[in-house]
C-alpha cells in the first residue's frame, strides 16, 4: 500500500496558516486517490488549538511536536524533529506537501536533500496517476508506476505547463503557495478516533547554531492584495518606477483597492516583493484586476487567472494578456490610466449629484 | 577585527529575458537564440560576498563558481570586474537535464573541490534568492544541508562578528533578526544592496587575463568536469535527477473572448470599456 499523504503544517503564534489547511483539502483529494490516510505534522508550542484545526480541516493522523524550543521557526530544530521522526519510519510518506512560504522554502529543500527525493516548487495542481518510464541510461529507472504524485507547474518563459514527477523514491515532495487551494470546509465537530501521536523530541547541540534574536511582524498595516476588491497591477510596460504613481492614482478611484505587481518590475525593484501577483508572488481572486502593461506570462496568469473581471491595457495587440482578460485595451498605459481616472472622477461627480438629487 | 573569510558566491547564466532576442511568435523560448545574462538575483548574492569580504580579515577570499555550459564563463568574467578574487566552472555534458537534486550533489562536489585546493572549507556561501529560469529557490538549502551548514534565507541585510552571521531576514508577514554561526550559507534577498558597478580596474584587470596564457588564465578562471571532481555521473543529470518532466502542454489560448478596444482615441476607449464592465461602478469610490 502506498504510504501516507503527509502535510507539514505552518503556524504563526501557535495559529496554523491558511496554506496548511488549503494543503489538507487537496491532499484529502489525493490520499483517497491513493487509498492512503492524510497526516498532519504539527510542530509548534501550546498546539491544541492547531491540532484541533487541522483535524477539522481533514487530518486523519496528526504528528505532534510541541516543545517550548519550537513556539517559533528555526531551519535546524524544526529540521530536527522531521527528519527523526520520518527516518523512523517503516514506510515513508508517499506525497509530503508543504506552503511555497519563506518558511517552506527554507525547510522544504533541506528536508529533500536529506531524503535524496525529489521537490517540485511552486506547483499550481497536483493529481495522482501513472506513469511508464521506458527508456533512459539508468535501468534501475525503467518501469511502471501506477501511483506517482503529479505536480504541474508553469514551464519558464514558455506558455507551458510542465508536469513534474519522480516515484522512484518517497517521500514525493511538493510545495505550493497559498492561495492556490481553496481552503476545505470546516468540520463542526472533531470526528472520533483521529490517533495523535507525540513525536520524540531530540534536538543535538548543533540545532542550535541558529538563534533568533527578534522578531518583528508587522501585524498593523501589513500588506494584503489578496483581500482587496480591486487590484490595479503594473508590469514592465509601465517603463519606469514612476509609473507607480499612476498606478496608486488609479488604485485610489476604487473602494477596498490596491496596487499589484508583475514579478519582473518587483525584480527591478520598482515595487516591492508584498505586491507581486503570479506563481512566485501573491494569487488573488479580486472582484476587478487591471493589468497595466503587463503581457500575461503564464507565471503571472496563475497568480489572478480567477479575477471576475479583467481589464488589460498593453501597447502590443498580440500580448498573451488579451487571450485571458475580459476587456482590452490596445494602447499606452500613460494615455490610458489618465483617462481612466478622467472618466471615473466624472463618473463619481454625475454619482454625487445623484445622491444629492435624493 | 574578523578573522579571514573564505567566500563562496554561487552564481548562475540565464537567458536574458529583457531583450525580445529569441522569443518566438507564440511566446515560447528559443533556448539557442536568447541572449543570456547573469541571473538577476545572483547580482545581490555577488554584492553580499563583496561585502562580506571586507568584513573579513585583510587575507579574505571571494570565489565565484557557476555550472553550466562554457559560455557561461561570461559571468565568472563578470565576477572577476567586481572583484571576485578566483572562479570556477564546472562543466560537462553529463550534467544535462539535472534538477535541483542533482545540481545541488554536483555544486557540493565542486566546493568541496575548491576547500580541497584553497586548503580551507568555506566560511559563507552566498546564493540568489532563486533563479529567473527556474525559480524553485532550492538549491541553496540543499547545499546546506549536504554540507551541513548553517542557513539564513531570504537574507536582507547582515554583518559578521566573531564566527557569527547576524542577518536580518523576511519571514511570513516581517522580519526577523538571527545569529548564525559560522559556516552559513546565505541567500540573498533582492531587496538588499543593488550590485555596485564593476570599477575600472576590474575591467582592466579581466581585460589583461583575457589575453594571459592558459596557465595564468586557469588562475583565475578554472574550468572543470566532474571526473576532477570526483563527482558520481550516476547522481548527476538526468541520472542523478529524483524528478522529471513527464509532460508539457499549452496552455496558451485561453477563452479568446476578450472584447478588443482598438484605434480610437484613449477617451474613446476607455469609454467603451467602462460601458462594457457595468460592474466597476459598484467599487467606484465616492
Amino acid at each position: 500500500m502506498a504510504g501516507e499523504v503527509l502535510v507539514v503544517a505552518e503556524q504563526v503564534d501557535s495559529q496554523v496558516a491558511n496554506v496548511t489547511l488549503e494543503l489538507l483539502g487537496e491532499g484529502k483529494k489525493l490520499a483517497r486517490k491513493l487509498g492512503s490516510p492524510l497526516s498532519c505534522f504539527v510542530i509548534g508550542h501550546n498546539m491544541e488549538a492547531a491540532v484541533d484545526a487541522v483535524i477539522k480541516a481533514g487530518a486523519e493522523k496528526v504528528y505532534l511536536a510541541d516543545h517550548s524550543e519550537l513556539a517559533e521557526y528555526k531551519t535546524l530544530h524544526y529540521r530536527r524533529v522531521i527528519l527523526d521522526e520520518l527516518s523512523s519510519w517503516a514506510t515513508p510518506p508517499h506525497t509530503l506537501l508543504m506552503g511555497s512560504t519563506t518558511t517552506g522554502r527554507d525547510l522544504a529543500p533541506r528536508i529533500a536533500a536529506f531524503f535524496e527525493t525529489g521537490l517540485t516548487a511552486d506547483t499550481i495542481e497536483l493529481d495522482i496517476g501513472p506513469y511508464e518510464h521506458t527508456s533512459g541510461i539508468d535501468q534501475t529507472k525503467i518501469g511502471y508506476f501506477p501511483e506517482c504524485l503529479y505536480a504541474s507547474r508553469p514551464s519558464f518563459g514558455e506558455s507551458l505547463k510542465a508536469r513534474i514527477l519522480g516515484p522512484w523514491k518517497d517521500p514525493q515532495m511538493a510545495t505550493i503557495r497559498p492561495g492556490v487551494f481553496a481552503k476545505p470546509e470546516m468540520l463542526t465537530e472533531k470526528p472520533e478516533g483521529v490517533e495523535i501521536k507525540k513525536v520524540v523530541i531530540n534536538f543535538q547541540p548543533s540545532d542550535y547554531r541558529i538563534t533568533i534574536k527578534e522578531t518583528l511582524r508587522e501585524i498593523e498595516g501589513k500588506i494584503d492584495i489578496t483581500a482587496a476588491d480591486v487590484i490595479v497591477a503594473g508590469g514592465y510596460g509601465l517603463g519606469s518606477a514612476d509609473g507607480v504613481n499612476l498606478l496608486k492614482d488609479l488604485a485610489a478611484c476604487f473602494e477596498n483597492s490596491v496596487v499589484g505587481a508583475s514579478r519582473k518590475i518587483v525584480d527591478l525593484g520598482w515595487m516591492t516583493y508584498p505586491y507581486q501577483v503570479g506563481q512566485t508572488g501573491k494569487t488573488v481572486r479580486p472582484k476587478i484586476y487591471i493589468a497595466c502593461g503587463i503581457s500575461g506570462a503564464l507565471q503571472h496568469r496563475v497568480g489572478m487567472q480567477k479575477s471576475e473581471l479583467i481589464i488589460a491595457i498593453n501597447r502590443d495587440p498580440d500580448a498573451p494578456i488579451f487571450s485571458f482578460a475580459d476587456q482590452g485595451i490596445v494602447g499606452d498605459v500613460y494615455h490610458v490610466i489618465p483617462e481612466m481616472i478622467k472618466q471615473l472622477q466624472e463618473k463619481n461627480t454625475s454619482k454625487l449629484a445623484e445622491l444629492k438629487v435624493k | 577585527m574578523n578573522k579571514d573569510l573564505d567566500i563562496y558566491v554561487l552564481i548562475k547564466q540565464v537567458p536574458d529575458t529583457r531583450s525580445k532576442a529569441g522569443v518566438n511568435p507564440d511566446g515560447t523560448i528559443d533556448r539557442a537564440k536568447a541572449g543570456k545574462m547573469l541571473n538577476p538575483f545572483d547580482a545581490f548574492a555577488l554584492q553580499g560576498g563583496l561585502n562580506a569580504k571586507k568584513m573579513g580579515g585583510p587575507n579574505s577570499r571571494l570565489f565565484a563558481v557557476t555550472m553550466g555550459p562554457p559560455p557561461a564563463i561570461d559571468i565568472l568574467y563578470q565576477a572577476l570586474e567586481h572583484g571576485a578574487d578566483a572562479t570556477c566552472i564546472l562543466s560537462d555534458r553529463r550534467l544535462a537535464a539535472s534538477d535541483t537534486l542533482a545540481t545541488a550533489y554536483a555544486l557540493c562536489r565542486t566546493l568541496e573541490y575548491l576547500f580541497k585546493k584553497n586548503g580551507k572549507k568555506a566560511d559563507l556561501i552566498f546564493c540568489g534568492l532563486q533563479t529567473t529560469d527556474g525559480d524553485t529557490a532550492q538549491v541553496g538549502p540543499e547545499i546546506s544541508e549536504r554540507l551541513d551548514f548553517t542557513q539564513v534565507t531570504y537574507c536582507e541585510d547582515f554583518s559578521i562578528s566573531d564566527n557569527l552571521l547576524h542577518a536580518k531576514k523576511i519571514i511570513e508577514g516581517g522580519t526577523q533578526l538571527v545569529s548564525a554561526e559560522l559556516p552559513a550559507l546565505v541567500t540573498i534577498a533582492n531587496s538588499y544592496t543593488k550590485l555596485k558597478f564593476k570599477s575600472l580596474r576590474g575591467a582592466q584587470f579581466v581585460q589583461d587575463v583575457k589575453r594571459a596564457s592558459k596557465e595564468e588564465l586557469a588562475k583565475y578562471v578554472e574550468i572543470i568536469d566532474l571526473d576532477k571532481c570526483e563527482a558520481d555521473e550516476m547522481r548527476c543529470g538526468l541520472n542523478g535527477s529524483p524528478t522529471i518532466v513527464s509532460k508539457t502542454w499549452k496552455i496558451g489560448v485561453v477563452g479568446g473572448n476578450c472584447k478588443m478596444h482598438q484605434g480610437k482615441a484613449a477617451s474613446e476607449l476607455v469609454s467603451e470599456v467602462f460601458k462594457d464592465a457595468v460592474m466597476l461602478k459598484e467599487f467606484v469610490k465616492i
